[in-house]
């Protein structure tokens, strides 16, 4: 249950206050089309809601999520459609006796009785498939499971709604057929076609949130699937980011902890069988042998090694910095590969570091004295979820009226200070704690400070002041003869 | 009095030595610069990392100094080392290095300097070369002139027989030990000028410096007492020498013995017992005259030759009584081994095995000294000419290390300080005369002669007296060459005379700069764990098999593996792979050497056993038979078998390995134990698929592997690295059926089982 609250805590803004739920009459669904994109790490879901409003002034839609999707999503976003600006959306508890939770979305503007409006969830779900068989030798291929429900929840009744399950390749092993569904079509209740598996369309569904519905007709759908991509996991990651006024500088490290998540390696690795894959261009889904990140552009002294020395394996190639404003910027592309490929299973951690130029991403607010710097929260290594990352922020030393704004709220974040590089008093830290990042995540953290001209200065100073104090003292000892008695020279001779 | 080039005049005396003197410091910060410089190619071309085996555990120990705290590492039992006896770390190491990068990594971190506990350590030996030069420089000093000591400071600094052991990234004792090793020296010849009892205790303090950072510190313990004995036999028997000397060895004794490596070895090993003697013969002779100053000489003749005879008596007596008896440990192999050089290979073949303990080859004396080693005879005379207490030193130190360089490769260490010293001696003689402007005298005007002269380059006024005595000496021989002894100045005339020998010795000078360069980035400065080739536009390609091996066995294999290899990988294993051995190259324990020789060199049937006994889970080997890599497993497989011959003469038989003719094959003609053995199976499995049906070729031995490879049915493959280096195995457990595992994967591979054999393969392994 706690990391239920985690997950829900994650995903919504902690100030908004559960707001008493809507009425079920005041909207009706006109169509719910559902779209699952099935992925590996990452399954995105799209539901698009075609509302009409039965009530004046309607003006909060409420969508239902069963549990299970609330804990495996990480990112969830109401948009109304064509539009970029995201609804407000906020928790308002469950419906009586159900598993699921109620999100309460606030239109823009009210909706007068008959008018009609189409909002989009996108979601974004990690840790939702498997792989099956748990076991793959090293030439066989991937497949994995996804499981999900049937029906869209939704506590309005729904004209049409249809779940549409795409998946990158045709080869979709098996899926489920849904059973007492009679009550909504007479035709076939699943199709296929291609690599998209249809539920639906299911016509005249009832208000579904409600206990009733859920136990007589909700049910879990089951797809098996073929995937030729990795699923990889990063278990771990620490970014670090530093910011040095002296050196225009902004360094960013990761230490990063990576995992294959897909099947097992059954049996051994034989390195025979994988040059010889290679070597014909047919290697196997499930390993690694390389991952390509997309690094900003403009970077210097990269860096890449792990827990036992530098990596010599891997190869950059750098993109000059951009003028800012500009649109097309390009970014440097780190093609990384680890000591050795990673197959099913297997772990591999290493840390990656770079310099950039520190104008690329700050600005100076002359009007309040303030920088403001832009640190995205993570790097996106393709096709993969990040558990558990930590991010900290190291500010020049003497930075004060920090302040920083999270694209999304963290599982927690703290200020304190970090002691480095001669640091008298220290610099401020703020980290930033966050759990199933994805793609969707790559947005930068805004911290903005002012640094006074002396603490620019502090630094020089302390050095100098300990370095001339040295010296005063080795005058000193050289001037003072602290001998009790002189004695004679030395002979040279015996 | 006149000069060949004219020179300033009015520059008074206290500029002269103001100047000098910083000069002096300008050339020491110059020469401390370039010793670290040269140091660094290994980092430039490769990486800061940790080099070849010793290394990466004394670069384990400091990490869990630095993580843990003093006291941690003092207890510290590491029970994945030899793995299942376990090793008592902080009673059997030498702990000085570790401290030592300890207190400077506090230190930093202590003034906010993050720097990584493997930077304090990779950068530790360049480091301490710097203080080498300076000690180095100080120790010359006392045997001739600064100028002598600026030239020995260089010397050191670049020469490649010092480098070899103290590039970056070689951290092991070495590194700290020459510095300490010239700094006790020159703080035992400063105690011995002087007879100061505050020089004895400084070189007390760095002996025992010296005992907690190296082996080698015997050295030390054996040259002090000799240089003390020569000089009494000499008749140079003094005050302070006795004072120095008593100073040093009491205080060095009681403190060496609180480093818990060494514990009671000085009094009761046979090795410390030379200084013991010789402290207790100063008593006896501080006695004597004592004694003389207080009775007849007639009495004190009989009285000396009585007490002489009975306590020489005596002393050897209990000497042998105490050696019988076991309270004093008889001489070790490794000392054996430096006097018998067969010795090693005849009776501990581990010993032998290692290559640094090899005998030297003559070329090895020119490609790590250079034109110094021509120099350093032509030292040790002119040392001969002036013949102070401390040029005695030198001249034992000189003997000593010559004879054990030439015995132990890895000697050549102790050598190379003695060398750069002499050389410098004899090299800033002849520039004292040749760089001196001072014309000769006229005839009527000889007595001039005898004046001290201005010294040249450097001017130094300390010097100047021993200059002017160099200057002679040349000039003697000059005037024997043309046996006319007559009353013609001695000397040299005119500029171009000294224009071309300074030509000549500064054209040397650059020569040993350029060799010393290029012997130090092209043959020491490899880290041997990263192999570099090229690729085919020129751009290095780096090789790093052994790092993907054991990063893939840190990450991907349970915490509690136990990983055999052979001893020389390891420290590697350990520090990189974190993983348990069963040896490393702490080599203790011969037996259980001997038992991974001997499961490497029988059967997989007899090997088995042994492994599971041992909880091995993967073993490893090294196979450079794909690149071409010389310095692989197979290479050393004569050695596993000779090892495990010693401890099991009856199983394993060296000749078995050969082919009848007496040839080392690994081919199809390579005899039946070669082709059994649990080496030769893991090293080619699979090997010859590689070629697809092709002509498999070993690139190392240029032989051409069977296709047929060997089978393994008690191990799998469980990595195998991208060159195919590091080839690691996984142990397979016991057939749940209770099958021995040969029959088991008979019967998995769908083949049919041969009659009558049922009965006799049933039988479970334990």
């Amino acid at each position: 249950m706690l990391r239920l609250w985690d997950a829900i805590f994650c995903l919504l803004l902690a100030s908004a206050a559960p707001v008493l739920s809507a009425s079920t009459r005041s909207f009706e669904n006109s169509a719910i089309v559902r779209t699952i994109d099935l992925g590996g790490s990452l399954v995105h879901v799209t539901t698009t809601f075609a509302i009409k409003a039965l009530e004046k002034d309607a003006k909060e839609y409420t969508i239902t999520l069963p549990e299970d999707e609330i804990l495996n999503t990480s990112w969830l976003e109401v948009k109304v459609k064509g539009k970029q600006q995201p609804l407000t959306v906020s928790y308002s508890g469950s419906p009586a006796g159900s598993k699921s939770y109620n999100l309460d979305v606030i239109l823009e503007e009210p909706l007068d009785v008959g008018a009609t409006l189409n909002l989009v969830l996108e979601t974004v779900q990690t840790h939702a498939t498997r792989p099956w068989p748990e076991k793959a030798a090293q030439g066989e291929e991937q497949s994995l499971k996804y499981q999900t429900f049937l029906f869209v929840l939704s506590p309005y009744k729904t004209n049409v709604q249809r779940t549409k399950v795409k998946s990158s390749s045709p080869r979709i092993i098996s899926y489920t057929t849904p059973e007492r569904v009679e009550d909504f079509t007479l035709e076939n209740p699943v199709t296929k076609s291609g690599a998209t598996v249809t539920y639906g369309p299911y016509n005249n569904v009832p208000s579904s949130s409600t206990q009733a519905f859920v136990e007589k007709y909700q049910q879990p759908v089951e797809l098996h699937y073929n995937y030729d991509y990795p699923v990889l996991q990063v278990l771990k990651l620490r970014r670090a980011a530093e910011i040095s006024h002296w050196g225009a500088n902004i360094n960013i490290q990761d230490d990063i902890t990576l995992h294959n998540a897909g099947p097992e390696l059954n049996g051994h690795f034989s390195r025979l069988e994988h040059q010889t894959q290679s070597f014909y261009g047919r290697g196997a889904p499930h390993v690694v042998p390389m991952v390509t990140i997309h690094l900003p552009a403009g970077i210097r002294n990269t860096y890449y090694y792990d827990q036992i020395g530098n990596v010599s394996t891997s190869r950059l190639r750098v993109a000059p910095s951009a003028a800012r404003g500009q649109k097309n910027v390009q970014s440097s592309v780190l093609e990384l590969k680890p000591r050795y490929p990673i197959m099913g299973g297997w772990n591999y951690t290493y840390t990656l570091g770079w310099d950039a130029p520190l104008g690329d991403s700050a600005n100076y607010d002359a009007k309040t004295g303030k920088y403001i710097v832009s640190v995205p929260v993570m790097t996106e290594i393709p096709g993969s979820v990040v558990n558990d990352a930590e991010i900290s922020i190291i500010l020049p030393e003497g930075a004060i009226d920090v302040d920083y704004v999270a694209p999304f709220p963290s599982v927690s974040n703290e200020v304190s200070t970090h002691v480095t590089y001669l640091d008298t008093i220290g610099r401020p830290l703020i980290t930033f704690k966050y759990k199933n990042l994805t793609n969707r995540h790559t947005k930068p953290i805004y911290v903005s400070y002012r640094v006074p001209i002396s603490a620019h200065f502090r630094k020089p100073l302390a050095v100098a002041t300990v370095l001339l104090s040295l010296f005063t003292f080795a005058m000193v000892v050289r001037r003072v003869d602290l001998t009790i008695h002189k004695t004679a020279a030395p002979t040279k001779k015996m | 009095m006149s000069t060949a080039p004219p020179l300033p005049q009015n520059i008074s005396a206290s500029t002269v030595a103001n100047t000098t003197s910083l000069l002096r410091i300008l050339a020491l910060g110059l020469i401390s610069a370039a010793a670290i410089a040269s140091r660094l190619f290994a980092v430039i071309n490769f990486e800061s990392i940790i080099h070849e085996f010793d290394p990466w555990f004394n670069y384990r120990a400091t990490r869990v100094l630095a993580a843990k705290g003093f006291y941690e590492f003092w207890n510290w039992f590491d029970p994945t080392a030899w793995y299942p006896l376990g090793r008592v770390v902080g009673g059997t190491v030498y702990p000085g290095l570790m401290a030592t990068s300890g207190v400077i990594y506090n230190f930093l971190h202590y003034f906010n300097l993050p720097v990584d506990i493997r930077n304090v350590c990779v950068l530790l030996a360049p480091g301490f070369s710097a203080l080498t030069a300076w000690a180095t420089y100080m120790f010359t000093k006392e045997m001739k002139d600064p100028s002598a000591g600026l030239l020995a400071a260089a010397f050191i600094g670049i020469v490649p027989g010092y480098i070899s052991r103290s590039v970056a990234g070689s951290y092991d004792n070495e590194a700290i030990a020459i510095f300490l090793l010239m700094f006790t020296f020159y703080l035992w010849i400063a105690a011995l000028k002087q007879g100061s009892a505050l020089f004895g205790t400084l070189a007390a303090v760095f002996y025992f410096y010296m005992v907690a950072a190296w082996g080698g510190y015997a050295f030390i313990t054996n040259m002090i007492p000799i240089h003390a004995l020569v000089l009494l036999l000499m008749g140079r028997y003094s005050g302070r020498l006795y004072v120095a000397y008593c100073s040093w060895y009491a205080i060095g004794t009681l403190s060496s013995m609180q480093v818990p490596f060494v514990g009671f070895q000085p009094v009761r090993t046979s090795e410390h017992m030379g200084a013991l003697g010789v402290f207790g013969l100063l008593q006896i002779v501080a006695f004597a005259t004592l004694v003389r100053s207080h009775v007849s000489s007639k009495q004190f003749q009989n009285l000396t030759a009585i007490s002489v005879v009975s306590l020489g008596l005596l002393g050897a007596l209990a000497f042998i009584v105490m050696t019988y008896k076991g309270w004093i440990a008889p001489w070790t192999g490794r000392f054996y081994s430096l006097w018998d050089t067969g010795y090693a290979k005849k009776y501990i073949p581990i010993i032998a095995s290692v290559s640094e303990h090899q005998p030297t080859a003559w070329p090895s004396f020119f490609m790590d000294l250079q034109f110094l080693i021509f120099l350093f005879p032509a030292g040790v005379v002119m040392c001969f000419r002036d013949l102070r207490d401390e040029h005695v030193f030198v001249i034992i130190y000189a003997l000593v290390a010559s004879y054990f360089a030439g015995v132990m490769v890895r000697l050549m260490l102790t050598l190379t300080p003695v060398v750069c010293v002499s050389a410098a001696v004899a090299l800033s003689s002849l520039l004292d005369t040749y760089v001196d402007v001072k014309e000769p005298s006229l005839p009527d005007a000889t007595e001039a002669d005898k004046k001290p002269a201005s010294s040249g380059a450097v001017g130094s006024h300390a010097g100047t007296s021993a200059a002017a005595v160099a200057s002679s000496t040349i000039s003697d021989i000059f005037n024997a060459a043309k046996s006319t002894k007559t009353s013609k100045p001695k000397g040299i005339w005119g500029t171009d005379a000294r224009i071309v020998i300074l030509l000549n010795a500064i054209g040397m000078l650059v020569f040993f700069v350029f060799h010393c360069t290029w012997v130090t980035s092209s043959a020491y400065s490899s880290p041997s764990v990263v192999l570099a080739s090229q690729n085919p536009d020129g751009s290095q390609h780096i090789i790093d098999d052994y790092r993907e091996a054991y990063y893939w066995l840190r990450m991907n294999t349970p915490q509690d593996a136990v990983v055999m290899s052979w001893w020389d990988y390891g420290y590697q294993i350990a520090g990189m792979a974190d993983r348990g051995t069963l040896v490393d190259n702490n080599t203790w324990n011969n037996t259980h050497i001997a038992t991974v020789g001997k499961a490497m060199s029988s059967t997989e049937e007899v090997a088995y056993p042994i492994l599971r006994k041992h909880d091995v889970d993967y073993v490893l080997v090294i196979f450079g038979g794909l690149l071409g890599y010389s310095g692989d497993d197979i290479n050393k497989f004569l050695w596993m078998v000779r090892i495990a011959q010693g401890v099991w003469p009856d199983e394993i038989q060296e000749p078995n390995y050969f082919t009848p003719q007496g040839e080392y094959r690994v081919d199809d003609r390579a005899s039946d134990s070669m082709k059994n053995s649990l080496m030769y199976k893991m090293s080619y499995y699979r090997f010859s698929e590689l070629y697809g049906g092709g002509n498999a070729l070993d690139r190392v031995r240029n032989q051409h592997i069977p296709k047929v490879g060997p089978t393994l049915d008690y191990l799998e493959e469980a990595f195998t690295t991208e060159n195919w280096i590091v080839r690691i195995y996984k142990v397979r457990k016991e057939d749940p059926l209770g099958r021995d595992l040969k029959t088991a994967n008979a019967f998995a591979q769908g083949k049919k089982r041969k009659r009558g054999r049922v009965g006799s393969r049933r039988r479970a392994i334990v």
